[in-house]
């Protein structure tokens, strides 16, 4: 009843399975923090019910921590697609949301922020991340997407540009030594300091960038059966290739700019989705959002509370997660593909 | 009047000429058959009719020029089924035949009842309907074939492409697929072009033969006239015999070339 | 963290000021902070006299109200805790950051200046927070919760330290016994600069930030301009160029040609590096510089170095006596 033959689980079940794992991430995360907010109050001032919670708690809780998870889980969804959708562009499992120069482009941006801007960087490194991601992404595409060459050209070129603009941030950090530690301490991704401001901000990239990308779900599923048999059944594959890399960077930029580089959630949230309810993008795509906002918000949950006060870096979390995660997904993938 | 005519089409890969101005038609609801050795550019014709190559030349479908259509509008009428066709692994039959309506959606579209409907009829025609929930990968080769037919037939095509349909099948399934083919055609006036190496096979259903060798047509006709003893000699540089089956269709039968003289000194112990 | 750590961000927390500093070409060169030195109008004029609160002072964050005497201080940085406690503030403090080790008697807690967490200051119910630095949106972060907090950066200059001392004083209540603090620290730097001499052209320093690499400050810093107050001169200043912000990274080979006279360590502590003076005195080719030669490698106290806080006459009593013995 809950799964099919084949083992998945049926559509609406996982949309069930998705939903409550959010809701309950975003619970915890509710209840927990340094401040030591008592659980009961803190439910009743959620819900608008008179609580115990004074003036100075409530605004640690409305102030503080619900923004950090409504940002939490908003990066979470934003990395989740994106690495979901450059899966199914480039029929690859091993593509992350940081492909294509996103992440060495962003992380780029930053840094010119802080080492050139002083006083004005820590304020603009938001834009400049945004903007370094798409300008990398940007470069990696017109350089790789050779018209009818397919995908492999533009995945190598997106390697070769990531490392070619690490290798500027590099060497812009080794001659100003004294950023180092606030360009790294970006660099690993944090969610601290998170607040309704930035959510705002980035709430209409993140519509548009979603919805573009949730409409091509049926689309990457043509593009399944590769390029060729995708024409001729009508589809343009470097057309809709084009417009979901836009909109996957975009989503990735928009993360990047109020987080930092948090790594492994656009790779392993994806494949945990289709282990459990099968490989179509109309499906993988929307669960991913909801899998990864919840994910994220676990894991930003540990890190803040595991050696608090001080913080685990959330990029830290994600790859101590990830990495086995990833690693028995590959193992069990294996297996299978006989 | 012809359903697909070909007139003087060439096409260049990699600036190496492929096709020399290649034309030939074939009628409505009817077969046919392209035959020639390896590299003669069956494939590549196949392609070109199914707008996946650039062309010069003429393609006219049903009075109108292909060339005019592309994307969707071409996909509606023609259905391309490769040689080694891509099957992702954990999709389902049900989720692989239901891309055959991709033609029919609009860009933003979603496939809805009647895209169902179709899907499943298809399934039903190839007798793979019973296999809908499980994977392509847990299939069969015969199995396989016959999915991706459903698919191609999903798409409720005019014109039906397949490139070496039974290259991969022993030879119950190749009867198998063959007489389903030849069904659809004869039940649904499709009309099919297809690359066919078994000589025999493409003499038993294909009603038309157009043998291709270095890029050009060497001789197109009814398969009497297409499958002679000299001409396959010449074009594939092979030694046959040509007969007929009861039905009248020419049965090519390979000879071994006679063995060659024994040596002058005799094997030891032989008298 | 460790107090390497702690002293390394310290340091790179001036250098960013310095570079600050230096990039806002046509900034005046004191920090804002400064400009709260000045005369009692910047007291709220609804202050009765002796009455010192509500107070507005201007922080590096800019105009900050302060509207009673605050009983729940929390500080995020060392040089603020100890300015707390010199001032007499000491019993209004309910935490300070783990780099906070002096005095010995002040509530060390796990909060870090560096990566503020706003629950965990939050859960100290603070009525006052000071931090050199506003990492992780903490200023917003606590003005949305209703706490005043003051940014007290590096010092660039000794004028921005005493008027550090003399914005706590303000922001605390104490603001009589800041301006005495002020006065004594100046007389005995005026002292040790008198017996010392200001006037040694012929002297010439190497200030050792770090080793491997070797990170130095030219003149222009913090450091520089203290021990300036002696008239030496800095081996590093040729060797700055506009982005190191006057912490320029020295090549052995520079170091040992341009043969210093004294050589500062201020990563000579077992945390802090070890470089020790006997570390020193081992290194390969270092035993050309006159410095090593006559045994005029001074070991400071690390933790004071890299501080602008009450106890810079033991820093510059250490200067003076390097500077006597080289001298003289």
């Amino acid at each position: 009843m809950i799964r099919t033959r084949g083992g998945r689980l049926r559509p609406a079940w996982a949309y069930g399975v998705a939903v409550a794992f959010l809701a309950a991430a975003t619970l915890v995360s509710a209840l927990v923090g340094a401040a030591d907010l008592n659980p009961l109050d803190t439910v009743a001032a959620l819900v608008h019910l008179p609580s115990g919670l004074d003036q100075l708690d409530r605004a640690v809780l409305f102030q503080i921590r619900l923004p950090r998870i409504v940002v939490g889980m908003m990066v979470g969804g934003l990395l989740s697609v994106a690495g979901a959708g450059y899966q199914g562009v480039f029929r690859n499992p091993l593509v992350d949301s940081g492909m294509l120069g996103a992440s060495s482009g962003a992380g780029l941006g930053a840094t010119l922020a802080i080492v050139y801007l002083g006083s004005a960087g820590p304020a603009a490194v938001p834009v400049a991340a945004f903007a370094g991601s798409l300008a990398g992404v940007a470069i990696a595409y017109l350089s790789g997407a050779v018209g009818g060459s397919g995908t492999a050209t533009l995945l190598l070129a997106g390697v070769a540009v990531g490392l070619f603009l690490t290798a500027v941030q590099t060497y812009i950090l080794q001659r100003s030594a004294q950023d180092l530690q606030q360009v790294y301490s970006w660099l690993l991704g944090s969610l601290s300091g998170a607040t309704w401001q930035q959510a705002a901000e980035i709430l209409p990239y993140a519509a548009v960038s979603v919805t573009v990308v949730l409409l091509h779900g049926r689309h990457l599923d043509v593009l399944s059966v590769g390029d060729e048999e995708a024409r001729a059944l009508g589809l343009h594959p470097g057309r809709v290739r084009l417009v979901v890399v836009a909109a996957c960077a975009l989503a990735a930029a928009s993360a990047v700019a109020v987080s930092g580089l948090i790594g492994f959630v656009g790779i392993v949230v994806p494949h945990v989705v289709r282990r459990l309810a099968g490989p179509s993008y109309r499906l993988v795509l929307p669960l991913s959002l909801l899998a990864g906002a919840g994910f994220l918000v676990l894991a930003d949950t540990l890190a803040r509370t595991v050696v608090s006060p001080a913080e685990l870096p959330i990029g830290v979390v994600t790859a101590l997660i990830g990495s086995p995660v990833f690693i028995w997904i590959l193992r069990s993938t294996a297996a299978v593909r006989t | 009047m012809n359903a697909i005519t070909i007139d003087g089409l060439t096409v260049d890969l990699d600036r190496v000429r492929i096709l020399h101005a290649v034309s030939c038609a074939v009628s409505p609801g009817g077969w046919l058959a392209l035959i020639g050795p390896n590299g003669a550019g069956k494939t590549t014709l196949l392609r070109a009719v199914a707008g996946l190559l650039p062309y010069r030349g003429a393609i006219v479908l049903d009075g109108a020029d292909l060339g005019a259509l592309r994307g969707r509008g071409r996909a509606r009428l023609i259905a391309y089924v490769p040689q080694i066709p891509v099957l992702p692994p954990d999709l389902t039959v049900q989720e692989y035949v239901l891309l055959g309506r991709t033609p029919h959606l609009g860009y933003l579209g979603s496939p809805g009842r009647t895209d169902q409907q179709r899907a499943a009829e298809a399934s039903q025609r190839l007798d793979v309907a019973r296999f809908a929930g499980r994977r392509l990968a847990s299939l069969s080769g015969g199995e396989r074939q016959r999915v991706v037919l459903a698919r191609a037939l999903a798409q409720d095509p005019r014109v039906l492409l397949l490139d070496e349909p039974t290259s991969q099948l022993d030879i119950g399934h190749q009867q198998q697929v063959l007489e389903l083919v030849d069904d659809l055609r004869r039940s649904r006036g499709v009309t099919v072009v297809s690359t066919l190496h078994d000589l025999t096979q493409a003499s038993q259903y294909a009603g038309h033969l157009v043998l291709l060798s270095d890029g050009r047509v060497q001789a197109a006709g009814p398969p009497p006239a297409v499958l002679t003893q000299d001409l396959i000699a010449r074009v594939y540089a092979a030694r046959v015999t040509v007969t007929a089956d009861p039905a009248g269709h020419p049965v090519v039968t390979p000879q071994r070339p006679p063995p060659a003289p024994p040596a002058t000194s005799a094997p030891p112990g032989a008298s | 963290m460790t107090p390497l750590a702690g002293k390394l961000a310290a340091v790179i927390a001036v250098a960013a000021t310095a570079a600050l500093a230096g990039c806002a070409s046509a900034a005046p060169s004191a920090t804002p902070s400064a400009t709260s030195t000045s005369s009692p109008a910047t007291r709220s004029p609804a202050a009765a006299a002796g009455s010192q609160f509500p107070v507005t002072l201007t922080a590096a964050n800019g105009p900050v109200t302060i509207k009673a005497r605050p009983a729940r201080i929390v500080s995020l940085a060392p040089t603020a805790t100890e300015d707390l406690y010199a001032v007499g503030a000491g019993p209004q403090v309910v935490a300070v950051d783990q780099d906070s080790d002096y005095p010995a008697t002040a509530p060390m807690t796990k909060l870090s200046g560096l990566t503020p967490n706003l629950e965990a200051i939050a859960k100290y119910q603070p009525d006052l927070v000071i931090s050199y630095q506003n990492a992780n949106g903490l200023v917003s972060g606590l003005t949305k919760l209703g706490i005043p907090v003051l940014i007290e950066p590096a010092a660039a200059t000794l004028d921005d330290a005493y008027a550090q001392i003399d914005q706590i004083g303000r922001a605390t209540g104490h603001l009589a016994q800041a301006q005495r603090t002020v006065s004594s620290m100046k007389a005995q730097i005026a002292g040790y600069v008198r017996r010392a001499g200001s006037s040694h052209p012929d002297l010439t320093y190497y200030w050792e930030l770090t080793a491997n690499p070797y990170y130095s400050v030219t003149s222009s810093t913090f450091i520089g301009q203290i021990v300036g107050l002696f008239g030496l001169k800095n081996i590093a200043n040729a060797a700055d160029k506009a982005s190191d912000g006057g912490y320029p990274e020295l090549s052995e080979e520079y170091i040992v040609k341009a043969q210093p006279q004294i050589i500062f360590l201020a990563d000579n502590q077992a945390a802090d590096g070890g470089q020790s003076p006997a570390v020193v005195a081992k290194r390969p080719g270092w035993s050309a510089i006159p410095a090593v030669k006559n045994h005029e490698v001074i070991g400071l106290n690390d933790d004071i170095a890299s501080r602008w806080g009450p106890r810079l006459p033991q820093l510059v009593a250490e200067i003076a006596q390097a500077v006597e013995r080289a001298s003289g």
